[in-house]
């Protein structure tokens, strides 16, 4: 029980700082519809070749500016030695990477939310999205990429790249979450039905705690000291 | 490209990938033992 | 002490011959035993090094996660030495599977590249490891490289039979013309024989770059550290 209510509180911390200095999502939800907006040129105006790719455009985005709020998970802690504090917590470790797995869920989550609508009219998409599927698809596939993000963010901002590092290391590593994503959401957009993609999402589960069980394990691991 | 040729093209970069890690392993290696050879002179004639 | 020595440089000389003489044994193998395939013809003889090099790459990057393992198990910086070593040269070996992979897939297959699930992971793979390297070059001290190296290629090993099963997941769900991958089945005996001793000359020669680049890697560290105590 108080490993739960650790994780609560630094996972509380996270949010009234971000709360207060709005600083990661700002600069994530723009850059996400810059991402979008960009992509629109790949295309012929009225192309019918968007339909196919919007899933693939979508977690482009998503995934690079999920990329900039996982960064900074750790690497602010690290510039105000935040993290010696976090460290000093009479708390597990794996308490700090949960509640951080938390905090880059989050934050990605309101990403979409905002980010999916405008997409939809931007590209035209069809009206009848499943809309229950889609959300569980997006809550699964970004809770996969958050898992391994958050522990090798933990990583690559206790190096001297800092930031550069981070999409080196992760997109690699979560080839299999992205295929997964990419696959369950295409059906969802075009509004068929949840069956169709239950062996994606089962598989995207999978994953999630796969991924979720080894960093875990890992995490003391990086920030030992 | 005939057929033959891709086959002699694969093998020739394969030796020339090879030779060419062989090659930096042994300038790295050099290079890193007169570095060694230097710094520590210069620890014996500073003790 | 100077026994120890004469010994190292008589193994290192063994070593090297040995190796020597299994790449002969095996380019002679390739190009005058083995068969010509009735399909494919002579370019079928690309084959032998590319599924050496593909295994010997997987050796290599077994032998990263056991020594990533071992490392954050006893702390011993021996064991991080092999690990930079094995990774460096895991990547050469699979850079090899990348360029002779198109140069035999273009004659049979009539095109450079397919998105199929074999070839997706080794490009794959080849991304983790030239993550891994990154990661050490731009770490920082000795201890925390040799720490966050374990990590990810403990991550990064574990990941490839995702990596692999998502992928044939997304192939099959997804069908596309089949395009016949040829090895294991029905391999004629000299072909198998060749193929035995490809990949016993490229495991010696993979013995031979390892105890090059740890030899390396030792000396790298001394200056590092004779660097170290000079600014003191």
């Amino acid at each position: 029980m108080s490993y739960l209510r650790g994780i609560a509180a630094i996972y509380w911390k996270d949010v009234l700082l971000e709360f207060r200095t709005r600083q990661s999502i700002g600069t994530m939800l723009v850059f996400c519809l810059t991402i979008v907006v960009i992509f629109n040129f790949v295309f012929e105006p009225g192309s019918e070749a968007v339909r196919e790719v919007a899933p693939g455009i979508l977690w482009s985005s998503f995934a690079f500016a999920g990329i900039l709020g996982i960064n900074r998970s750790f690497s602010f802690e690290i510039d105000r030695g935040g993290l010696q504090g976090l460290l000093l917590c009479p708390v597990e470790r794996s308490t700090i990477y949960f509640a951080k797995v938390l905090g880059n869920l989050t934050l990605m989550l309101l990403v979409e939310l905002v980010t999916l609508p405008i997409f939809a009219i931007l590209y035209n998409l069809p009206t009848q999205i499943n809309l229950p599927g889609l959300a569980l698809a997006l809550v699964l596939g970004t809770l996969g990429f958050a898992a391994v993000g958050s522990l090798l963010s933990a990583l690559s901002a206790n190096t001297r790249a800092r930031e550069i590092l981070l999409p080196v290391l992760l997109f690699p590593v979560s080839v299999p979450v992205l295929i997964a994503m990419v696959k369950s959401t295409g059906p969802l957009l075009a509004g068929r039905p949840f069956g169709e993609v239950a062996g994606w999402l089962r598989l995207l589960l999978g994953f999630d705690l796969l991924f979720l069980a080894i960093s875990s394990i890992m995490f003391p691991y990086v920030v030992e000291e | 490209m005939s057929k033959l040729g891709f086959l002699f093209t694969a093998y020739l970069l394969i030796w020339i990938v090879l030779a060419g890690y062989l090659l930096s392993l042994f300038t790295r290696q050099r290079r890193i033992d007169r570095e060694l050879l230097n710094l520590q002179e210069q620890l014996k004639r500073r003790s | 002490m100077r026994n120890a020595e004469a010994r190292t440089r008589i193994f290192d000389g063994a070593l090297w011959a040995v190796t020597s003489l299994a790449i002969a044994a095996a380019l002679y193998a390739v190009f005058l035993y083995a068969p010509t395939e009735r399909t494919m013809g002579d370019v079928q003889r690309i084959f032998y090094f590319h599924v050496a090099s593909a295994w010997v790459a997987f050796l290599a990057f077994f032998v990263v996660f056991l020594a990533s393992v071992l490392y954050l198990a006893t702390r011993n910086l021996q064991h991080d030495l092999i690990a930079a070593s094995s990774a460096e040269i895991g990547v050469l070996f699979t850079t090899l599977v990348l360029i002779t992979g198109p140069l035999w897939a273009k004659p049979v297959w009539n095109t450079y590249w397919t998105w199929d699930p074999r070839l997706t992971t080794t490009l794959v793979l080849w991304l983790i490891y030239i993550a891994y390297l990154m990661l050490r070059a731009f770490a920082g001290e000795e201890e925390k490289t040799a720490r966050f190296a374990a990590v990810f290629g403990i991550i990064g090993f574990l990941d490839v039979p995702i990596v692999y099963f998502s992928i044939r997941l997304w192939r099959t769900l997804h069908p596309k013309p089949v395009i016949g991958g040829s090895e294991g089945s029905g391999l004629h005996p000299t072909m198998l024989i060749t193929l035995l001793v490809s990949l016993i000359a490229f495991a010696l020669l993979y013995a031979t770059l390892l105890r090059l680049r740890v030899r390396l890697e030792r000396a790298r560290r001394e200056v590092r550290r004779a660097r170290l105590a000079l600014n003191a």
